[in-house]
C-alpha cells in the first residue's frame, strides 16, 4: 500500500523531529521558486539538492524515491511532448508533414519552453516530496489548526485519514477475492465486478460510520478530538540552513533574471 | 468475598428491531473487584448484553443498576456510566478513532473536559498500563493486533473506570497474544478493576474467572465458578462449547476411581498435585527449590543479567507489563510469561529454583498464592525477596507463609 509506505517514511524520518514549519517553509518556499523561475537551472539545481538531502541525510531507500519520480515523470514527459508541438516562436529545429494540412514542427522557443515546463515539474515535485517524506499527515493538522483552518474541517480530515487506511485494506480484500473466483477475466466481468466491490464497500463504510459514531459515544463524546500537538521547538540550526538555502536559490534565480539569461 | 455490588441486571429483556428477542429475561450481579466470563455460542446474546452494561443499549424491559442505582438514559447519566464503566470492542479498528495512539488514548478525557495536563497524565498513566509508552506518535494502521488491542484497551484506562466490559479480548489474536493480554486482564483486576469479558474460549476462561457464565439463547443456562459452570457436560454441549481438557481429564479419572471426583484443578498445578496423590509420591519428594521475587521498581539498580549469570539454569518468569519490558530492556529470556506462579510452583516442587520478575502491586501476590498452595498440599517452598537470599541464610529456610506478610507490607 503506497500511502502507507508514504506516511510510514515521513514517521520514519530521521528529519521527523524537525519542526513541521522549517520543513514546510523549505518545501513551499523551493516549490515557489522553481513555479516563478524563468530559467530551468534554478529548478534543477533546487530538485537535485533536495533530492540529495532527502537521500542522504533523511535516508529516504533510493529505489523507493526512484518509484515515487516514476509517476511525475511521466505525467510531465506526455505533456512536453505536446507542448512541443503545440507552442511556436524561434527558429524551426525540425517539420514533419505526414499528409499535406497536417505540419509538425519543433522551434527554439518550443523546445526552450518545453524543457522549463518540464525541470519546474521535476523541482516542485521534488518540493512537494519533501515535504510528504518528512512531514506525516498528522503534524500537518496541527499545523493547520495553528494557522486557522477551521477545527470542524481539521478533525473531519483526521477521521477521513484513520479511515482511508481500513477502507483501503477492505477494498484489497474484497478485490483479491473477487480475482481469486476470476472475477476480472473478462471486460464484462470485470465491470460488474468492481460495480459489487463498491458497492460492498459502500455498505461497509455505512457499517463503520455506525461503529465510529458508537465508538465515540462509549468514550463519552462531548464535540472534542483531541490533538497530538506537542511542538517540537524551532531549531536554529536546522532553520538558519533553510533561509539560507532559500535565500541562495532566491539570489540565483534574480541573478539570472537580471541578467537575462534564459 | 462479601464485597460490594457494582452492576447487577434485573430481568432485563431486549427485542431488536424486527422482533428478534435477544435478550430473554435474564438477572445477575457483579461484585466490585470480579472476574467474570461470560461463555456462549455466536448469537446467544453476549454482545447485546455487555452492550446495556455501559448503556449503548437500552433493555427493552427491567433494569441494569450501577452501584445499586438504576441506570438513567440522558446523556449527562450516560457519559458518567461511560466514564465508570469501560467498553473494549472486539474489533479494535473499529474502536481506534484517531491518527495517533496519543490521540486516541486521549480521546475519552479530552471530552471528559480534563485540562491538559490532566490528558498527559492520563494519556502517560494508561499507556504505562498496557505497556505501549513510546508509542505516542504512531499510527493505528503501522500497530500489530495485539498492539492495537492494547491501545483501544489504553483509550478506556486512561478514563479510570470501575468495571471494564471486554467483548471477545482475545478474538484475532496469536495463542501467545492471548495469553499476554488475559495476563494484562488480570492485572487490571488486581489493580482494582472489576472485569466482564465476553468469549467462546473456555481453555483461557475456565482458569482465568471467578465465576462463569453460559449464555444460551438470551437466557442464563448456568452462572456458577468455572469448575461447576463448565462441569455439566449436557450444559456445555447445549451451549456448544467444549468442557476444559483440565476439566475433563480429571473428570475420566474420577470415573475410573482413580481421582476424588470433587477436587476439580483449576490449573496445570492442581493436576499434577491430583496426579502425584494418586501415585502417592508424598513420601521421597526431593528438596523443593526457591521462589526469589524481583520487584522491579525497587530493583532498579540491580543488575539482573549478571545476578542471573551467577546462578545458572534458573527459570525465569515476568509478571506484569513492566516487568515483562524490564526483561526485553535487559535481553533476559523469560520462560514463563502466562500463569508464572503456578509455573514457579511447579518447578520448585521438582526442586528446581526459579525467579519472578513482578511490579511492586502484584509481588504480594506470589507469596499469597504460593502461601496458598503450602497450605493446601502440604509442601513447603520459599519465597524470597531479591537480595534477602545474599544476606540471610540460604535459600529454602524461609517459609512461604511468614513472607507473605512481608511482602503484602510492601504494596500500596
Amino acid at each position: 500500500m503506497f500511502e502507507e509506505l508514504l506516511d510510514g517514511i515521513a514517521q520514519n524520518s530521521s528529519f521527523r523531529h524537525i519542526h513541521p514549519g522549517t520543513k514546510i517553509l523549505l518545501g513551499l518556499g523551493s516549490l515557489l521558486i522553481c513555479l516563478v523561475s524563468p530559467t530551468p537551472v534554478v529548478p534543477v539545481l533546487s530538485g537535485v539538492v533536495l533530492s540529495l538531502v532527502l537521500l542522504i541525510p533523511a535516508r529516504v531507500s533510493p529505489v523507493v524515491y526512484g518509484e515515487l519520480l516514476v509517476a511525475p515523470a511521466i505525467f510531465a514527459v506526455m505533456s512536453v511532448v505536446v507542448l512541443l508541438f503545440l507552442l511556436g516562436g524561434g527558429e524551426v529545429i525540425w517539420q514533419f508533414n505526414p499528409v499535406p494540412w497536417i505540419n509538425l514542427t519543433i522551434t527554439t522557443g518550443s523546445l526552450g519552453q518545453s524543457i522549463l515546463v518540464l525541470f519546474r515539474v521535476f523541482g516542485c515535485s521534488v518540493s512537494m516530496f519533501f515535504i510528504v517524506l518528512t512531514t506525516p499527515l498528522t503534524d500537518l493538522f496541527n499545523g493547520m489548526k495553528r494557522i486557522g483552518v477551521p477545527i470542524e474541517l481539521i478533525d473531519l480530515m483526521m477521521i477521513i485519514y484513520r479511515y482511508i487506511f481500513i477502507m483501503y485494506a477492505q477494498a484489497f480484500e474484497i478485490w483479491q477475492a473477487q480475482v481469486m473466483r476470476l472475477g476480472y477475466r473478462r471486460p464484462m466481468e470485470a465491470i460488474r465486478s468492481f460495480s459489487m466491490l463498491c458497492g460492498m464497500l459502500f455498505i461497509s463504510s455505512w457499517n463503520a460510520g455506525e461503529a465510529l459514531v458508537r465508538a465515540m459515544d462509549c468514550r463519552c463524546y462531548d464535540g472534542v478530538f483531541p490533538s497530538l500537538d506537542i511542538p517540537e521547538p524551532v531549531q536554529m540550526r536546522s532553520l538558519i540552513p533553510v533561509l539560507l538555502y532559500l535565500a541562495g536559490l532566491s539570489g540565483i534565480l534574480l541573478a539570472m533574471t537580471a541578467g537575462g539569461l534564459k | 468475598m462479601n464485597r460490594k455490588i457494582i452492576l447487577e441486571a434485573r430481568d432485563v429483556r431486549y427485542r431488536y428491531p424486527g422482533n428478534r428477542e435477544a435478550i430473554k429475561g435474564i438477572s445477575f450481579h457483579m461484585r466490585r473487584g470480579e472476574k467474570i466470563a461470560l461463555v456462549g455460542p455466536n448469537g446467544a446474546g453476549k454482545s447485546t448484553l455487555l452492550q446495556m452494561f455501559n448503556g449503548m443499549i437500552r433493555p427493552t424491559s427491567g433494569t441494569i443498576l450501577f452501584n445499586n442505582e438504576p441506570i438513567q438514559y440522558d446523556s449527562s447519566s450516560l457519559r458518567q456510566l461511560r466514564k465508570k464503566v469501560g467498553y473494549v470492542v472486539q474489533n479494535p479498528d473499529r474502536q481506534i478513532i484517531a491518527p495517533t495512539v496519543y490521540q486516541d488514548v486521549a480521546f475519552g478525557p479530552a471530552n471528559l473536559r480534563y485540562d491538559e495536563n490532566a490528558i498527559r497524565e492520563a494519556v502517560a498513566f494508561a499507556l504505562r498500563q498496557v505497556g505501549l509508552v513510546g508509542f505516542e506518535r504512531r499510527a493505528p494502521h503501522q500497530l500489530s493486533g495485539g498492539e492495537k488491542k492494547r491501545v483501544a484497551i489504553a483509550g478506556v484506562l486512561a478514563m479510570d473506570p470501575d468495571v471494564l466490559v471486554f467483548d471477545e479480548p482475545t478474538s484475532g489474536l496469536d495463542p501467545s497474544g492471548s495469553e499476554d493480554l488475559m495476563e494484562l486482564l488480570d492485572e487490571l483486576n488486581h489493580d482494582g478493576k472489576t472485569v466482564i469479558i465476553s468469549t467462546h474460549d473456555v481453555e483461557l476462561a475456565y482458569p482465568w474467572a471467578d465465576r462463569a457464565i453460559l449464555l444460551l439463547d438470551g437466557r442464563i443456562l448456568e452462572e456458577d465458578v468455572p469448575e461447576v459452570a463448565f462441569g455439566n457436560p449436557d450444559h456445555v454441549r447445549r451451549a456448544h462449547l467444549s468442557v476444559p481438557t483440565l476439566l475433563d481429564l480429571s473428570q475420566e479419572l474420577g470415573r475410573r476411581g482413580l481421582a476424588q471426583p470433587e477436587r476439580k484443578p483449576r490449573s496445570v498445578l492442581d493436576m499434577v498435585n491430583i496426579i502425584e496423590n494418586l501415585l502417592n509420591r508424598s513420601g521421597n519428594k526431593p528438596r523443593s527449590g526457591t521462589i526469589t521475587v524481583c520487584d522491579v521498581d525497587t530493583a532498579k539498580n540491580v543488575s539482573l543479567p549478571a545476578w542471573l549469570e551467577a546462578r545458572p539454569g534458573l527459570a525465569v518468569g515476568a509478571m506484569g507489563t513492566r516487568a515483562k519490558q524490564r526483561a526485553t530492556e535487559e535481553r533476559i529470556s523469560l520462560e514463563f510469561t502466562y500463569g508464572v506462579i503456578d509455573k514457579c510452583i511447579l518447578q520448585a516442587l521438582l526442586g528446581h529454583d526459579s525467579l519472578i520478575m513482578t511490579t511492586g502491586s502484584m509481588a504480594g501476590r506470589v507469596a499469597v498464592r504460593v502461601g496458598a498452595y503450602c497450605r493446601e498440599s502440604g509442601n513447603s517452598i520459599s519465597v524470597v525477596p531479591m537480595g534477602a537470599d545474599e544476606q540471610s541464610a540460604p535459600a529454602g529456610t524461609v517459609d512461604a507463609e511468614s513472607k507473605e506478610e512481608e511482602l503484602s507490607r510492601g504494596n500500596p
